[in-house]
């Protein structure tokens, strides 16, 4: 039997008097690419942020089952024990994509392997390769000012894919994109991950996107008002 | 635009005190300092006596040393008094309100802001007169009433400070005016020219050379003016060279970094070596006072035990502590500015800082790169513009500035303090970094 990679139970947040999560119960399992959607304030950026390890709840428990080791209990973890998790085992695409200006694209890449201790020379080498892999062949070098949205978002995928993320976790990563480059950009996303045998949880407003993962999740009110395995 | 979203639109945000409070603290110093510095100059500026001129004229260059800083201080405040606004306004402007209307918001926030500030700074001016009071002059302290400005001087230093904050609003805003969408795009480094190597180091040859024959050929008032004005002119060139320096430094850093922190600080400043000059700027140039202050007490130390007269003792003593209060000043408002610049940073990249968080980025990571992207532009600047006012310097007194240790000393405090005091201020910062880390 497949074993679920993430597994939530009874996930409980409040945010002062807005109940965020309302007892979320919830398996994605290795090799998946699950959409979670949602109308604004239903809780689903609330919900990827405490299955990613981002925000603690205030009830509840979320696993994380890596391929290789012992299942780790994220909701369990103090904060900087989730932040090394994050850094590790995880992978990270924002909608603004949120790339270090100051870097340029191989150095945004492989920073996130330099923090866990890879070699520059490595990370660089590394980081070179999933550019490449990911259409961005001799754009190393530009600064993020100098890429258009969709090859920044690119950049910010070929970040998440840097460090070996076993699951990577996507907030609206086509939100600020056109069509076109929206569909690219999900292209990109699910060749590095799913395609790779990895595991993508992307939060979005878009059915398009949604409609390209393998699973839906639908959340309202803080809770999963059913999901569906897509065709 | 009518009052109701005026009030609306000046209402602070909720959790955003801070973005609030900080530029009105800046503006507070920013205004303390001009009044007390010219406060303290127009004690001078009062004496009719013969002896007058060569005080004024030395309050003089002081004051236009301080300036520098003192401009790189204020228009921190007022960058970081427009940090708050820009968000809003695009969406103003999305809205349908006018540009004409966002023009009016964002000057009447600014001199709000800014009015406030310069208020408090008033009252500071006022507590801090009796304490300069008591600095001593021809052998007398100089006194509150000769220190304190009339209020006038003080409206109109506070006019100055309104002016300047709603100037810069006006500047910052340019780009939401022009387009709504406003998205602030950094496609190039800015480029520093190796041309400033050579016009420097062209200009301090010539500065050398004036200074080795004037003191030959002239008197020694006309010398005192000289030198100055060739001070001043050093400065300049200092501020020329400044950014070129930082970029090469950096770009050996960038080859030789192998942690992220270095990785981060070099491309910091390769960023944008100008902006990093202008946040250190300040210490290149008291440490190059510092040179010329450490040789002059090493210089009136010899002097003292030569056959001089009481009143050219008086005037040597009363010089050396013109140079002490001039070197504090500028410290102050070197380390308020990079307080403000840093805070301006932190609040400008507060997303940027809160996704590294999720990234799992450490915070040390992000802070020691911030802190090594100030540090090391400081010592490069600090070393250097003291290596290149010891070149100027040592034809003027010979072996003075070795063989004295007073002098050897007071350069190496003053020098070491002006880094403590800029280090300080970086971790001054800390809690602010920490907020846009901090989880939403």
């Amino acid at each position: 039997m497949n074993i679920p990679v993430i597994e939530a139970h009874a996930l409980i947040k409040n945010f002062g008097t807005t109940r965020a999560l309302a007892g979320v119960d919830l398996a994605i399992h290795r090799g998946e690419s699950v959409a979670i959607m949602g109308a604004s304030g239903s809780g689903k950026t609330t919900l990827l942020h405490v299955l990613a390890g981002i925000t603690a709840p205030d009830a509840g428990s979320a696993v994380f089952r890596p391929a290789e080791g012992a299942a780790i209990e994220v909701t369990a973890l103090g904060e900087s024990a989730r932040s090394r998790l994050r850094r590790e085992r995880f992978g990270f695409v924002f909608q603004q994509g949120l790339l270090i200006p100051e870097l340029t694209a191989v150095e945004n890449v492989a920073l996130a392997s330099m923090i866990n201790g890879v070699r520059r020379q490595d990370a660089v080498q590394h980081a070179a390769s999933w550019l490449a892999a990911l259409g961005l062949s001799g754009m190393e070098d530009r600064r993020i000012g100098e890429l258009s949205g969709g090859q920044a978002q690119r950049v910010a995928i070929a970040r998440a894919q840097a460090t070996g993320a076993e699951v990577v976790f996507a907030d609206e990563p086509t939100g600020a994109l056109d069509s076109r480059t929206s569909a690219e950009v999900m292209d990109a996303l699910l060749w590095s991950t799913t395609g790779q045998g990895r595991t993508l949880v992307v939060v979005t407003h878009d059915a398009d996107v949604a409609a390209r993962c393998t699973h839906t999740i639908a959340v309202r009110d803080g809770r999963i008002l059913g999901s569906a395995v897509n065709a | 635009m009518n009052r109701t979203v005026l009030a609306l639109l000046l209402r602070p945000a909720p959790g955003q005190n801070s973005v609030l409070v900080l530029p009105v603290v800046a503006f507070g110093i920013v205004t303390t300092l001009v009044l007390t510095v010219v406060g303290g100059a127009q004690a001078f500026w009062r004496w009719t006596d013969p002896e007058a001129a060569l005080y004024q004229a030395l309050a003089a260059i002081a004051l236009v040393l301080l300036v520098v800083p003192l401009m790189s201080l204020g228009g921190a405040a007022a960058r970081l008094s427009a940090r708050r606004r820009d968000e809003r306004l695009s969406t103003l402007r999305l809205l349908g309100v006018s540009p004409a209307g966002v023009t009016f918001a964002t000057v009447a926030e600014s001199v709000l802001v800014a009015g406030a500030g310069a208020i408090a700074g008033v009252l500071g001016h006022i507590a801090l007169s009796p304490l300069i009071g008591l600095i001593p002059f021809r052998g007398e302290a100089l006194g509150v009433g000769a220190v304190l400005l009339p209020p006038w001087g003080m409206l109109a230093v506070v006019g100055g400070v309104l002016v300047l904050a709603a100037a810069s609003a006006v500047i910052g805003l340019r780009r939401v005016v022009i387009s709504p969408l406003g998205v602030r795009t950094r496609t190039e480094p800015s480029k520093v020219h190796w041309i400033r190597a050579v016009i420097a180091v062209g200009a301090i040859a010539v500065s050398f050379a004036l200074i080795k024959v004037f003191p030959a050929v002239a008197e020694l008032f006309v010398t005192i003016i000289v030198v100055a004005l060739l001070f001043a002119a050093c400065l300049a060139v200092l501020n020329l060279m400044g950014p070129w320096v930082l970029k090469v430094s950096a770009s050996r850093q960038l080859k030789r970094a192998e942690t992220p922190e270095r990785l981060l600080a070099s491309r910091i400043v390769l960023d944008s070596p100008k902006a990093a000059w202008r946040q250190v700027g300040g210490i290149a140039m008291a440490s190059f006072m510092a040179v010329f202050a450490g040789t002059g007490v090493a210089l009136l130390d010899t002097l003292s035990g030569a056959d001089l007269s009481a009143a050219d003792l008086a005037l040597a003593d009363d010089i050396r502590t013109g140079l002490i209060i001039t070197l504090i000043g500028s410290f102050l408002m070197v380390a308020a500015s990079v307080g403000v610049n840093q805070a301006s940073d932190v609040l400008d990249q507060r997303e940027l800082h809160r996704s590294l968080h999720h990234l799992g980025v450490p915070l040390e990571t992000v802070d020691r790169a911030r802190r090594r992207a100030i540090m090391s532009p400081l010592l490069v600047t600090a070393i250097g513009s003291a290596l290149v006012a010891a070149v100027l310097v040592f034809p003027l007194v010979g072996l003075a500035l070795i063989t004295a240790p007073v002098s050897v000393f007071t350069i190496a405090l003053v020098v070491a303090v002006g880094i403590g005091v800029v280090w300080a201020s970086t971790w001054a910062t800390r809690p602010l970094l920490r907020g846009a880390f901090r989880t939403a």
